[in-house]
């Protein structure tokens, strides 16, 4: 009989423990693509940012498809998501899926990639001050010369609020005839293989006559580094962004000259905050340092900017002291080189 | 013994599951998705096999599936063609285009104006029949192989649409066409019981049509028990498959703004359900005709026989050559409808649009019993081919597989399917 | 003097530089077997095939019941009433044996689409008086024993009205029984006036089938011969040597003096 009673109970508190935890918020996230290195450690503060609210975390990756990703949050809806972070794979194709999530009241964080839609509430670093960053250290390192503008993937927004950025450091230099740009091409798919080519394609046409590169990410950078070793033009100004650990050891090194590093560890925890916030029936407004803004393509949203730090050989302490990245990893190959490797 | 041309050699006595005449290798397919299906449904607390997931699956599988019922046909007659996705890219940039800056143009109409949508549907067909029937000259023609051909095809109209739209993602598309893509286009729940109720008298009047030209030349029957049983097992599968659409309800926001758009109010208290959405009736249509031409036309039959032997075919003065242009010709003009529901679905033109659809049409078909020796394929094996492999690519995110383990879980199903399929063909001492 | 049923004349084929008919000029009567004689690559398949419509003759004509025929694919040479039984048998294996049967000019019902029915009847009716054992009507011919293939075949020739048949290794495959069931349905057919080519690398049944035979070598026609006139050695000697024998005069034109 006592087994039985204790049966009973133990059934009966699993039963209402699950119920219990039933009644905790969902968030679903739904990655564009998951192989890119970064995302893991977006991945992992978000799911900080969860556990310390006490929400669960599910996902799925579209693997670069926009057709899957319109299927993936679709099931994250099924699966009761209360509310969604979506990394857009494509900022216009996305709109079903925020139509979906919209009709089901399910609230929606566009994490650091443009959604084009009001009902989004757009997360991520101020990408044009990124890009002015990026422009200013390569500016700082070449006044004059010939420049060449390697940019991001061209259905990205991110790219054109980069190269926005990028050409308002540099244009009084360029009106002057002190800067001039001798190469330009978008990156598909940000893929550094892409850039690489493009690269070569480019020093090849200008006979190699190119003084400082002003690349959009590390990604990129390292395609661009790839072709300019290749012709012992390393050393010359290139800039990145993401704080990728082989480009940081570029700046270590002296091959790239600034990597405007945002701490995906404080958007991710900003994401998972803002959509628990927004599950729990928080207005867009109303969130912590969100604001308006309009879009280039005249959308008014709202959305929340992050501040990016440039690294350059000056503060590459700034990123082993956050914990990003190990000393040893930072000064893999680097002799005579800047603190904290010296 | 005497027999007069009257009496015809009669068949062996069957057992009661013989006389109902079931294909059972469909019967096995069919067997290992319901397997699936609950497997999933039990891993993911019952929310896999719910109205709304059901839906969904449907309406993902569409674009893939109508696909691999042309790719039934090019692998029977032994070719093979890897340019499916690519095609579907060129055929949706073509009609984002059409839609968006072509039409405004030339005839001074563009989006929401009534003949856009079907203007725009034609000229992907013939963008996608031609296109496919240029291959098809190519392979029969110029006797270049068909891998050869569309791989080189893979290529060139991946990159032909890239070209057309400068890699820009087009849209919003026209609502008309949008209606093709799945949730935005539903029958709502009287027509989709209308549309059952259609398709089971249908079914039951094929059925006994059959039986009645078998009659005629003297063959034998099943007994009429078992066409009872026949009969009331298609009449449930249809008109429970639309019931679970129709329970699928609209979410009240969503009906809010529908009323809204007509400039009405919305009464308290007002549910609707989605019910059939017009691509999976689509997808129904392909399948009906695409059978039909399979078992019933000559066209077909020729199909069947030049992929059993090519020679044969030709000696029994069949033009084989032109059979391939027609066939890749219709293959491009599925991609077509392919491309119309794809790109309705995402409301836009993407330039990744049908990046990788051919590997899962080719799997599709080859899982739902294509053989890739050539000489035999079934329509319906090659949908449930396909509705296999979507079930197992939405379980698996149901349950969280992560991304890399699912494809490897794909890759091994689509192998471990054809093995399946090999062992059976030998026990059954087909070829 | 009757008009022969075929009349080939001074056909020519090349593939590639190659000869393989070379000036060759045979004819058939009706109710008459002629038997094609030759080594491997001699060309007899290769004539036969272009009274098939399976190939083109490069020049040369064919006449057939005294007038010009013009054969330039297998359809053309069904509407002349000209069947073939290839020795490949030419069936789809995945097919069943009515598909088949009718392969190329299938039954239709009134909207035009295919009388699988109608088909199956008609198959049943035909081989119940060729074969009567055979039972497998619903299964692929690929599962079928090589003398039901065989005997599809021939149902397919016979059943559309064949006034030529040419046969092509006939019995290469099959055991005595068998042979015997077709040297039977050969003597049918003459009976019924129905012309045959018979090629055959056996001297035997030449002897025992046909009633003249023309022999070929290297693309070339060695000569005709009347069956009855020669011995083995005789037909051996212009097979192997290309030696026509001095008897044995051949009825119709065609044989070219040496």
């Amino acid at each position: 009989m006592n087994i039985i009673k204790t049966a009973v109970a133990a059934v009966a508190g699993a039963v209402i423990s699950t119920a219990a935890l039933a009644a905790d918020l969902t968030v679903g996230v739904s990655w564009s693509n998951f192989q890119e290195e970064r995302w893991k450690t977006d991945e992992a503060a978000i799911k900080a940012a969860l556990d310390a609210a006490g929400a669960k975390y599910i996902s799925a990756d579209a693997q670069s498809s926009s057709s899957k990703q319109l299927s993936d949050i679709e099931s994250l809806i099924a699966q009761g998501a209360d509310a969604l972070i979506i990394l857009a794979q494509d900022a216009q194709a996305i709109g079903p899926a925020v139509q979906a999530a919209a009709d089901e009241g399910v609230p929606v964080v566009g994490y650091d990639r443009l959604i084009e839609d009001p009902r989004a509430f757009y997360l991520t670093f101020d990408n044009v001050e990124v890009g002015r960053m990026q422009a200013r250290a390569v500016f700082e390192a070449m006044p004059k010369g010939r420049y060449v503008m390697i940019k991001g993937s061209p259905t990205d927004p991110n790219a054109d609020f980069l190269r926005g950025g990028q050409q308002e450091v540099l244009q009084a230099a360029i009106d002057k005839g002190d800067i001039e740009i001798v190469g330009e091409a978008y990156t598909d798919g940000w893929l550094p293989a892409n850039a690489q080519r493009n690269m070569e394609q480019i020093l090849t046409a200008t006979d190699n006559g190119v003084d400082a590169v002003v690349a959009s990410n590390d990604g990129t950078a390292g395609g661009v580094v790839a072709a300019l070793t290749a012709q012992g033009m390393e050393g010359i100004p290139v800039s990145g962004q993401d704080g990728d650990h082989a480009a940081l050891n570029r700046v270590a090194k002296g091959h790239q000259t600034v990597s405007v590093w945002k701490d995906a560890r404080e958007l991710g925890k900003a994401a998972g905050e803002i959509a628990v916030a927004l599950a729990g029936g928080t207005a867009m407004a109303d969130v912590d340092g969100a604001g308006s803004w309009t879009s280039p393509g005249g959308t008014e949203m709202t959305a929340k900017f992050l501040a990016p730090v440039p690294i350059t050989k000056d503060n590459l302490s700034v990123v082993v002291d956050a914990g990003w990245i190990s000393k040893d990893a930072l000064c893999q190959g680097v002799s005579g080189g800047p603190a904290p490797c010296n | 013994m005497a027999q007069s041309d009257t009496d015809l050699p009669q068949a062996a006595k069957k057992s009661l599951f013989q006389s109902l005449e079931l294909d059972t290798r469909m019967l096995g397919m069919i067997g290992a998705f319901v397997v699936l299906c609950l497997g999933f449904d039990f891993l993911t607390e019952g929310r896999f096999l719910t109205p709304r997931n059901i839906f969904n699956l449907t309406i993902q599988t569409v674009s893939v599936a109508i696909m691999a019922t042309g790719m039934v046909f090019v692998i029977v007659t032994r070719h093979i063609d890897l340019s499916v996705g690519a095609l579907l890219a060129t055929c949706s940039a073509i009609m984002a285009m059409t839609q968006t800056a072509i039409l405004p143009d030339l005839l001074g109409f563009g989006l929401e104006h009534p003949a856009t949508a079907w203007i725009t549907i034609l000229v992907g067909l013939i963008a996608g029949t031609v296109i496919g029937a240029f291959h098809g000259w190519l392979i029969g023609y110029l006797t270049i192989p068909a891998f050869i051909v569309t791989l080189g095809g893979l290529l060139v109209w991946r990159n032909v649409a890239w070209y057309l739209t400068s890699g820009q993602t087009i849209g919003p598309l026209d609502s008309t066409f949008q209606k093709f893509g799945g949730i935005s286009g539903t029958l709502g729940t009287t027509w989709s019981w209308i549309f059952g109720v259609i398709a089971t008298l249908f079914a039951i009047w094929a059925l006994w049509n059959s039986r009645r030209n078998k009659i005629k030349h003297g063959f034998e029957v099943k007994p009429i028990w078992a066409e009872g049983v026949l009969a009331g097992i298609i009449s449930v599968a249809i008109l429970g498959f639309v019931a679970i659409l129709n329970a699928y309800e609209i979410p009240t926001r969503r009906l809010a703004r529908m009323f809204e758009d007509k400039g009405e109010v919305m009464p308290d208290g007002f549910t609707a359900a989605y019910g059939l959405p017009v691509s999976v009736l689509l997808l129904i249509a392909v399948a009906v005709g695409m059978t039909i031409i399979a078992r019933r036309t000559r066209f077909g039959r020729y199909i069947f026989a030049t992929g059993g032997n090519p020679d044969a075919a030709e000696l029994s003065g069949i033009n084989t050559r032109l059979l391939t242009v027609k066939i890749f010709a219709l293959m491009g003009a599925l991609c077509a409808i392919s491309a119309v529901v794809a790109s309705a679905r995402l409301a836009n033109h993407s330039n990744d649009i049908g990046t990788l659809d051919e590997l899962r049409v080719i799997a599709a078909a080859v899982i739902g019993g294509t053989a890739l020796a050539g000489g035999s394929g079934t329509i319906y094996g090659a949908i449930l081919g396909a509705l296999i492999m979507q079930s197992l690519q939405s379980g698996m995110a149901m349950v969280g597989v992560d991304a890399p383990l699912q494809n490897i879980v794909v890759g091994t199903v689509l192998v471990a399917a054809v093995l399946i399929d090999i062992i059976y063909r030998k026990r059954t001492g087909a070829k | 003097m009757t008009t022969p049923l075929v009349d080939m004349r001074n056909i020519r084929i090349s593939f590639g530089g190659v000869h393989a008919v070379d000036d060759v000029s045979v004819d058939l009567y009706p109710g008459e077997v002629v038997g094609l004689l030759g080594h491997n690559g001699a060309g007899k398949s290769t004539l036969i095939k272009i009274l098939s419509g399976a190939y083109q003759a490069d020049s040369g004509e064919i006449w057939i019941n005294g007038e010009k025929a013009e054969i330039h694919n297998p359809r053309d040479a069904r509407r002349y009433n000209i069947e073939t039984i290839y020795q490949t048998l030419a069936l789809a294996d995945n097919l069943d044996a009515a598909s088949n049967l009718f392969l190329g000019r299938e039954l239709v019902t009134g909207l035009g689409m295919v009388d699988d029915d109608a088909m199956e009847a008609e198959c049943r009716k035909i081989m119940g008086r060729l074969n009567p054992n055979f039972q497998k009507f619903s299964e692929p011919v690929s599962a079928l024993s090589g003398g039901q293939r065989q005997s599809v075949a021939i149902a397919r020739a016979v059943y559309f009205d064949a006034k030529i048949l040419i046969m092509d290794e006939p019995t290469a495959a099959l055991g005595p029984h068998e042979t015997q069931m077709v040297a039977e349905l050969i003597q049918q057919l003459k009976a019924q006036g129905i012309g045959i080519f018979l090629i055959s690398h056996d001297i035997h049944d030449v002897m025992d089938l046909c009633d003249r035979a023309s022999v070929m070598k290297n693309g070339k026609l060695v000569g005709t011969v009347d069956v009855d006139k020669v011995t083995d050695d005789d037909l051996l000697g212009m097979i192997i040597l290309g030696k026509h024998p001095g008897k044995g005069a051949s009825e119709g034109s065609g044989e070219k003096s040496n």
